[in-house]
């Protein structure tokens, strides 16, 4: 019955009100299940995928360049203990697919002990198809990979590796017991097929050891450490997935915070929601009170009305997010899989889990968000006290404590945007942020009432009898819900506009370096999958055909391989030294003209690194610094530290014949051509793809067609940001509405008399416009101070806490005003319908209502 | 007869800005079980203040306000909500009906605060006042005569000792006004309440059984 007074009636009777809350809350609760499920869909991908193509294997022998195929007869000792299998796992693609896949080459006789996959049973008993397997070019494809593309046994399948094409034959299909997802994209081949298919011939990836029943875990290492040279690492699978989500644990936790953002949007438009009902109930409350209800049974009542709000939103968010984790996918793979090489997922699961904490963080997130409602609430009088209660001004002692909290919010933001990254992580700055949005939301209401407060001086007077008049009073006494109201527009903005200015910082920044740093003509390298995932490398031989219609010397082949330092994963790079230091490239931190640096650099064999390779791992120009490589250890002067954007994990660049030295030449990842001036790229280009005839699959790309490309790269990665900017922005005018909404509830007597007093409908609506526009205005301009303070705490502190990367401060002005002056136009808008309810009142209805 | 409700010495002062208001000063009086008490006295004389004292929603700066046994002014939170939900029922002057409730709905509010349903009672007291007909409407398609018999029978329906009523026909026109006034007087002799009703109209008071007269937050006759 109660619940019934005070929640379900009115909301059933006034429905906007709460269902906009609900959808406010959905909204926060969808970016955040989004953004989790899908950057976990792609980590969980690379873990998963390690694991199930792992089997059984307890145990991997594995070196940083792969291991020489002899060590498998040294650990022939060990098959009375174990199974000890012989890996191949490579990356191809597959053209009819677009997209990439894993390929696996194994022992097919021993395989399938290990492995959860079961070939077809007409595979192995027909002799052909194992020839074919053994000793032909033939392939197992998983069961759906081979419906969907439509082959069957014997049937010719194109796939491109190292940009080469090549055609194997289906030989047959299998099943995966378990996980089918994660072998969606994996080829079985047999490992002397991959061998040579992908020019590892005499090599192998790593071993697999399966004990035998009875034999432990330590007992097989302890055994196989003896029988293998110290540079060969023997550990779990576990390991490898571990390191690779590792690389993508700074990406994932700012994506996530992120969407923490517009679950705090959410949280103010619930408190805000809350605030006005409170606001709009106190009449009904306050008889309740009278009667004999307790402050408990009103307190109760509001909770609920919370809780309600928190589940439904909860529920709508989790479905919501699940949608648009689909959506965000894209995005996020191609992020994930620009940090990490491999093979991200292709579908989104829900855990249950994350659907249970979607709910459990909506309903918390509505409860908190009750907390100051319900305090006001359960303040309620008894309906006889309400007559005696004006309107007052904040006393002065309490904006005297509000401006002190303001700065002591402030002086908090400054130390916690000062404090250093917490295990990598830029968890302090985010607080800072958080710790910047308290100071507006603290300082709202004191403004109001400065501006309430010039309501009553001459200069409000001076305009009297306008409608602004009205709504600055009008404004004043409704203070309390007004700052509510304001707020929400302000921290909606703030959002809005540090993402706007980190955004625009970071896209800036990166186009001038891509400018700047991208001189070659024509950019060749492997067709990307459709995703934009970059596949595997160049074969050699597109670098002789290019060397021998261009000459060596225009010719900047850009190897890579994984080095380490210390334990820490790096990309080791070599490029053409002698061919940039003439033609000039990338941009030095110091200043220094890039054809310097990379001439002192061959001539000392010094090396460049990337500026996240210097932050992470604290390195300045003229150090020196070691790594461990394929052959044993590598000690190089640092000649330069270049700004680098397109790599996190930190890059050190040497001469090529360096790093050919420690690396055998398995193909370059791209190849930059410098033709002389005069020659036209576009003809080069066709010359060239003419010369490689159809025998690759590159993409050949301009100048200019590169840098269009990098900056749609960053704009698809970005595409979360965007859409996060606009879930904050639509809660914004939620806020709005609702407050208006109570306002207007509020003030309907006012209203009412005005016209009865004569007032036309255009000046009772004007009065409710200029309301919402001065509510817009205030919160538009808060929100934009505060929303430039974090902007340059995320691009100054979080960028480079989370990524090493040095960014520009470079606020779109622009759009920033146009961002101020549109929400306040929203805000106005937002105003016009209860605008219209005020308009279409009639006075003496209102004044009836109140007896 | 036994007293449910005894003012004994009460004082109650407002601050206005810097002003000290007396708006009671030293009141006593008893109200006994069953009998209608009418409080006059010019606007500004402190009954409504008195009556507030006795709802339990304000308490006095001085004195005993002991209803049904209770002295409301040392009591804590909690006695003051039972005071209010078990022993007080009360009619407004703009009738304080809750718009979302319907007629029946309004009546049996103070049943539901204290977890009570009576279904049978709240009909019985809307066919009392003249509303069964209308017990699915909402207040606000009531005319003002029918709003404060709602309000009459919603204060009556939890059988409370003390029914209070502040200028109940200032919002009526004459007619609607008497017909109130009778029927309350009719509903509180039937269900043996005690009902105290401020009016500064004097004719109201005629049917009371005993007149408390007021003036500048004293009590200057009991008639
Ligand atoms: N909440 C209050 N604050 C200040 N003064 C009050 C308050 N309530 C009542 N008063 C003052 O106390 C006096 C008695 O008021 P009241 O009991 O309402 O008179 P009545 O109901 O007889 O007209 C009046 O002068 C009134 O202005
Ligand atoms: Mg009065």
């Amino acid at each position: 019955m109660l619940l019934r007074t005070f929640f379900l009636r009115p909301v059933l009777r006034r429905p906007l009100r709460f269902v906009t809350t609900v959808i406010g809350v959905a909204a926060g609760i969808a970016a955040v299940v989004a953004t989790v499920a899908a950057s976990r869909a792609a980590v969980a991908s690379l873990r998963e995928g390690v694991n199930e193509v792992a089997g059984r294997a307890r145990l991997e022998v594995t070196a940083p360049a792969g291991l020489p195929e002899e060590l498998l007869g040294r650990l022939l000792p060990l098959t009375g203990d174990a199974v000890v299998v012989p890996v191949i796992e490579e990356i191809a693609l597959l053209p009819a697919l677009g997209d990439a896949v894993r390929v696996l080459g194994v022992d097919l006789l021993v395989d399938t002990q290990v492995r959860d996959v079961e070939p077809d049973a007409a595979v192995l008993a027909s002799g052909r198809a194992a020839n074919m397997l053994l000793v032909g070019s033939g392939v197992l494809l998983p069961q759906r990979l081979a419906e969907r593309l439509a082959v069957r046994p014997g049937d010719p399948l194109e796939i491109s590796i190292r940009a080469r094409r090549r055609t194997l034959t289906v030989a047959g299909t299998f099943a995966p017991r378990r996980f089918a997802s994660v072998w969606d994209r994996v080829l079985i081949v047999d490992i002397a097929l991959a061998q040579e298919l992908f020019g590892k011939v005499g090599r192998l990836d790593r071993i697999e050891l399966v004990p035998r029943p009875g034999i432990t875990e330590a007992r097989l290492t302890a055994a196989a450490r003896l029988l293998l040279p110290v540079d060969v690492t023997v550990e779990q699978p576990r390991a490898r997935a571990a390191a690779a989500s590792r690389m993508v644990r700074a990406l994932q936790f700012n994506l996530t915070a992120l969407s923490g953002v517009s679950l705090f949007v959410g949280a103010v438009l619930v408190a805000t929601t809350l605030a006005t009902s409170v606001v709009q109930r106190r009449g009904v409350l306050a008889l309740a009170r009278s009667l004999g209800a307790s402050r408990r049974q009103i307190a109760r009542s509001l909770l609920t009305e919370a809780v309600a709000i928190g589940a439904l939103g909860g529920a709508l968010g989790v479905a919501g997010g699940v949608l648009g984790a689909r959506a965000a996918l894209t995005s996020v793979r191609s992020t994930v899989a620009a940090v990490v090489r491999g093979v991200p997922a292709t579908d989104i699961r829900l855990p249950l889990w994350l659907a249970a904490l979607g709910l459990l963080v909506g309903v918390g997130v509505s409860v908190l968000a009750a907390i100051l409602p319900l305090a006001e609430a359960v303040r309620t009088p008894p309906v006889q006290g309400l007559v005696g209660e004006r309107p007052a001004f904040l006393h002065r002692p309490s904006r005297r404590r509000a401006a002190a909290v303001a700065a002591v919010f402030a002086v908090l933001a400054v130390a916690l945007a000062r404090a250093p990254a917490w295990d990598e992580l830029p968890v302090a700055a985010l607080l800072a942020s958080m710790a910047l949005l308290g100071v507006l939301l603290v300082a709202v209401s004191p403004i109001l009432d400065l501006l309430a407060r010039g309501a009553a001086g001459p200069l409000a007077r001076a305009a009297e009898g306008t409608p602004i008049r009205l709504a600055i009073a009008a404004l004043a006494a409704g203070r309390r819900r007004a700052s509510w109201g304001a707020g929400a527009v302000g921290v909606a903005v703030a959002l809005a506009v540090a993402i706007g200015t980190m955004v625009h910082s970071f896209r800036t920044t990166v186009i001038d370096w891509a400018n700047q740093g991208m001189r070659a003509d024509i950019w060749i390298r492997p067709l990307a999958a459709t995703t934009g995932v970059q596949v595997g490398r160049l074969d050699p031989e597109v670098v002789r055909v290019a060397e021998r219609l261009f000459g060596k010397d225009v010719i900047d082949p850009f190897h890579t391989a994984t080095a380490y330092a210390g334990t820490q994963p790096v990309t080791l790079a070599g490029g053409e030294f002698a061919v940039v230091a003439r033609r000039g490239g990338v941009t030095f931190r110091d200043g220094r003209d890039s054809r310097a640096v990379f001439a002192a650099a061959l001539a000392h064999r010094a090396a460049v690194v990337g500026e996240p390779f210097a932050s992470r791992f604290g390195v300045c120009e003229g150090d020196t610094i070691t790594l461990h490589v394929a052959d044993g250890t590598l000690s190089r002067k640092v000649e330069g530290i270049f700004y680098d954007y397109s790599n996190q994990q930190g890059m050190v660049v040497i001469d090529r014949n360096d790093f050919l030295r420690h690396y055998p030449d398995d193909g370059p990842r791209e190849l930059a051509l410098f033709l002389p001036s005069g020659v036209d790229p576009a003809a080069a280009r066709d010359r060239l793809l003419a010369a490689l005839g159809g025998r690759f699959f590159v993409e050949a790309l301009l100048n200019r067609e590169l840098r269009a490309e990098v900056v749609a790269i960053f704009d698809r990665t970005f595409a979360i940001t965007r859409a996060l900017q606009a879930v904050a922005a639509a809660v914004a005018v939620l806020a709005v509405l609702t407050v208006l909404f109570a306002l207007l509830g509020e003030r309907r007597r006012d209203l009412a008399l005005v016209r009865a007093l004569g007032g036309t409908r255009l000046q009772v609506a004007g009065v409710v416009a200029a309301q919402a526009a001065l509510l817009g205005a205030t919160g538009a301009a808060g929100g934009l101070v505060v929303g430039l303070a974090i902007g340059f705490v995320l691009v100054k502190v979080v960028n480079v806490q989370s990524f090493g990367w040095t960014l520009r401060f470079l606020p779109p002005w622009p759009s920033l005003a146009v961002t101020g002056a549109l929400v306040t136009l929203a805000c106005l808008l937002a105003g016009l319908a209860p605008a219209l309810a005020a308009a279409r009142m009639h006075p003496a209805e209102a004044l009836r209502e109140e007896g | 007869m036994t007293a449910v409700t005894e003012l004994r010495g009460v004082s109650r002062r407002y601050l206005r800005g810097d002003e000290v208001v007396h708006a009671l000063r030293g009141v006593s009086f008893t109200l006994s079980a069953g009998e209608m008490v009418a409080v006059v006295g010019p606007s500004g004389c402190g009954k409504s203040t008195t009556l507030n004292l006795i709802a339990g929603v304000d308490r006095p700066d001085e004195g005993e306000v002991i209803v049904c046994g209770t002295d409301l002014a040392r009591a804590g939170e909690a006695e003051l909500v039972t005071a209010r939900r078990r022993h007080v029922g009360i009619v407004f002057q703009s009738f304080h009906l809750m718009p979302h409730l319907t007629v029946e709905e309004n009546v049996a509010l103070p049943l539901a605060l204290g977890g009570r349903r009576d279904a049978v009672r709240v009909l019985d007291l809307l066919r009392r006042v003249g509303l069964e007909g209308r017990r699915g409407h909402f207040p606000a398609e009531l005319s003002g005569g029918e709003q404060q018999r709602t309000a009459v029978a919603r204060a009556l329906v939890h059988r409370p000792a003390v029914v209070l009523a502040d200028e109940p026909t200032g919002s009526l026109d004459s007619a609607s006004g008497t017909a109130v006034l009778r029927l309350m007087d009719e509903l509180r002799r039937q269900e043996g309440s005690a009902l105290l009703l401020a009016t500064h109209d004097e004719t109201i008071a005629a049917a009371a059984d005993r007149v408390v007269r007021m003036c500048d937050g004293e009590i200057v006759a009991v008639l």
